[in-house]
């Protein structure tokens, strides 16, 4: 039977919007899980950063070598010396395998701390014993003893005539600085094992220096672009798992409120004034409001911060237009789908087993996030891109991955196609909306959601 | 001649094999205060939900103060028997939210609501959470609900279960006042006595079915029992066989509940030349021509199996 026209939907839908998205972002719950926690982490990350840079100590203290050839002397100063310690042997490296912008020479490095050794060398084997009590005494940072047989490498042998240092250092001592002299005492040892052999060390080290790599990717229009590992796998993930938090949060107020409204039986107070598809639609569109504030912020920080790590032209205007889009069909998704099952169900204990399935396929772009991110192009990612409601999250991942574009139609019809099924949803997802709202008892089997939906 | 504020047409509704109720013909006079009574699953919340277009009927047609329900839903209150409220909500601010979506307009809002809970006393409760509220204030406030809008037609359902008797009388009274401002009130109830009170016109109904429907006056003239109720001073069952000598009464019967006489009155028989001699036939502690309750229709239309109950039920 076709419902009459009602004059005053739209005042009613609104009524209901407004009071959800008041009832939700006024609480104490939403302000603090959604506003102020991840502001305070943050703060919080920057706070760690500026603490760690003025409150760490620098680690200053003595390193013994007892080196009995006294040929790993000069290039272990050379190794240890404070600047190439803080500046390249440090930072450069991780900066680089981090592909983060290299600062510029001189510049602070604000997450490490200062590291400046005094170096004895002394040559005695008789010593040794000395200079652990010391170390047990805190009068040394570590003590290094280089055996004369670890210098005489035999270049023949497939593993250079394996033979190891040993590095004292106390129980206390940081992993940092034990890993830093580690490196550097066996990097000076093998410089002296070069200039032992008669070679130039200069020459070998930058024989054997792993060039640099600039990766280009080139389209089949003859578009090309640089390579960028951020651009590929974690911005597609922080970009997907933007929109998966601000849905699937406002999808669990959305689920709990309506599970609410049935067992505090307010549900037919508030029937009694609007229709369950006014209802819904009002829910609905409060909690988008929700969602939509959720992403703004986030996204609002997040594009301040690749801005903020000079890589704000990874994200395009045609790319925020598709994330909008992809958010508006992820939240319908969602959205109906918690709403009809909040509407179904008497408890969350409930409502678990009708989400489940629903779940299952919605953790798919999460499960294969890397091979899609990878290959944006290739059949898993095609293939995936069709399947409601994954749909709008593997889209996601595709658009902001690529560095090679995503074929126009293929975006097209991902649109289309999925809010097709936003459609179908939505038409079924309002019958089980009407019949559940009023039903007490138990919960609907799936066999009764498709009965529900074809009676309703 | 009116318009009658409710009319169902042929009206059936089905739950799977489970006709709730079925071909119901039924007209509301606009202005009256009808009480919809009947045991628990007869169909009486599924024709009030009907009539609040809450659920639609699978035939027939349901027409509210002259038009489609859903299109007269501003202009109806309802205080359904599941009530609730939001918990968490203000009492002032849960008012204010369901006259909004009754479209009562802001302006002066606040004020009607201040007013009509000094009305209910319970001016204190304003700025209370629903849920810090008693069940008794609960029901005020969701009384207030469902009259916030001064809708033409009100529809109460089970409205005094769980009130004390206090609260009662002050919903009681209440609702002669809206009432007595021409305002239509359908009452839904099982307990009878509540009915008979309030309501100048019964609709019984049974298994989805409307058995009766007429007013109080009719009904008391048609199931007038004829009975006298005769009890001795100092009397036991024996009584009754004497008094079973009185002309006009053609049977009698002893009470040991009551601890008094039934004297069926033979047809045609003087209620009051019965009485009479009664009386002088053994002193008599109280005499009376029994009236007319609701509780006896009942039974007598319903059946023994099915009798009224305090508690609240699903109709």
């Amino acid at each position: 039977m076709a419902e009459p026209k009602d004059r005053g939907a739209a005042r009613r839908v609104l009524a209901v919007a407004l009071r959800e998205f008041r009832h939700t972002v006024l609480t104490k719950g939403f302000i603090f899980g959604a506003l102020v926690m991840p502001v305070v982490m943050f703060a919080a990350f920057a706070a760690i950063g500026l603490l760690l840079d003025s409150k760490l100590p620098p680690t200053v203290g003595a390193v013994a070598v007892l080196d009995p050839s006294g040929s790993v002397e000069r290039h272990a100063r050379e190794e240890l010396a404070p600047a190439r310690i803080n500046a390249v042997e440090f930072d450069g490296k991780r900066i680089k395998e981090m592909s983060l912008p290299v600062p510029p020479a001189g510049a602070a490095q604000p997450l490490v701390p200062r590291i400046d050794l005094s170096l004895e060398f002394p040559r005695d084997p008789a010593q040794e014993q000395a200079l652990r009590d010391r170390i047990r005494d805190g009068g040394l940072l570590a003590l290094a003893i280089v055996p004369p047989e670890v210098l005489a490498a035999d270049p023949k042998a497939a593993d250079g005539g394996a033979a190891s240092f040993t590095l004292v250092v106390p129980s206390g001592s940081p992993p940092r600085l034990t890993s830093l002299l580690e490196r550097s005492i066996a990097r000076a040892i093998v410089k002296a094992r070069v200039e032992r052999a008669g070679s130039d060390w200069k020459s070998l080290d930058a024989l054997l220096s792993v060039p640099g790599t600039s990766v280009r990717r080139l389209s089949e229009d003859g578009a090309e672009s640089e390579e960028n590992v951020v651009a590929k796998t974690l911005l597609p993930m922080g970009f997907m798992l933007l929109i998966w938090v601000a849905t699937f949060t406002s999808g669990n107020y959305l689920l709990t409120t309506t599970i609410e409204e049935k067992s505090s039986k307010v549900m037919e107070v508030v029937l009694s004034a609007v229709s369950p598809m006014q209802l819904l639609a009002g829910k609905i569109l409060g909690f988008a409001a929700v969602s939509v504030l959720m992403v703004g912020m986030y996204g609002a920080l997040g594009v301040a911060g690749l801005a903020f790590a000079a890589m704000g032209d990874l994200v395009s205007p045609g790319l925020l237009v598709l994330m909008g889009v992809y958010f508006v069909m992820a939240y319908a998704f969602v959205a109906i789908m918690m709403a009809s099952v909040g509407s179904a169900v008497n408890d969350l204990r409930e409502a678990q087993s009708l989400v489940t399935p629903a779940m299952l396929v919605l953790t798919v772009p999460l499960m294969l996030w890397l091979p899609i991110s990878e290959q944006p192009n290739g059949t898993l990612a095609v293939v995936t891109s069709f399947i409601p409601p994954a749909i709008p999250f593997v889209m996601v991942l595709r658009v902001a991955a690529s560095s090679e574009p995503i074929a126009a139609w293929q975006v097209a019809a991902s649109i289309a196609w999925g809010f097709a099924w936003v459609g179908v949803f939505l038409w079924a997802g309002a019958k089980v909306f009407r019949v559940g709202v009023l039903m007490q008892g138990k919960p609907p089997t799936p066999r009764e959601l498709l009965k529900w939906i074809r009676m309703a | 001649m009116t318009r009658p504020a409710v009319e169902l047409r042929a009206v059936t509704k089905r739950f799977g094999q489970v006709e709730a109720v079925c071909a119901m013909d039924l007209s509301v006079a606009a202005g009256s205060l009808t009480g919809f009574i009947g045991p628990n699953g007869a169909g009486k919340s599924t024709t009030i939900r009907m009539i609040m277009s809450i659920i639609r009927p699978d035939s027939g047609t349901v027409d509210v103060l002259g038009a489609d329900a859903i299109v007269a839903k501003d202009r109806i209150g309802y205080l359904p028997e599941e009530r609730g409220l939001y918990r968490r909500m203000r009492v002032m601010e849960f008012l204010c939210y369901m006259a909004a979506l009754k479209g009562v307009p802001a302006h002066g809002l606040r004020a009607r609501v201040r007013a009509w809970l000094e009305r209910v006393q319970l001016p204190e409760a304003e700025r209370k959470r629903c849920q810090e509220l008693s069940k008794g204030q609960q029901q005020k406030v969701q009384f207030i609900a469902s009259v916030i809008h001064e809708p033409e037609l009100i529809i109460l359902d089970e409205p005094f279960s769980g009130l004390d008797p206090v609260n009662a009388r002050l919903l009681n009274r209440l609702i002669r006042e809206i009432h007595s401002t021409g305002r239509t009130i359908i009452f839904s109830t099982h307990v009878m006595h509540q009915a008979e009170q309030l309501c100048d016109r019964i609709v019984l109904i049974n298994r989805g079915r409307k058995i009766l429907d007429a007013s109080m006056q009719e009904i008391r003239a048609r199931f007038d029992p004829r009975v006298v109720e005769a009890e001795p001073i100092d009397g036991d069952a024996r009584a009754a066989d004497a008094l079973a000598r009185v002309p006009g009464v053609a049977s009698a019967h002893w009470s040991p509940e009551r601890r008094a006489a039934e004297l069926t009155l033979a047809s045609g028989a003087d209620a009051q030349a019965v009485m009479g001699a009664a009386v002088a036939a053994m002193p008599l502690r109280h005499v009376a021509l029994r009236r007319t309750t609701l509780d006896d229709v009942f039974v007598e239309l319903v059946g023994e199996a099915a009798p009224p109950s305090e508690e609240s039920g699903n109709g």
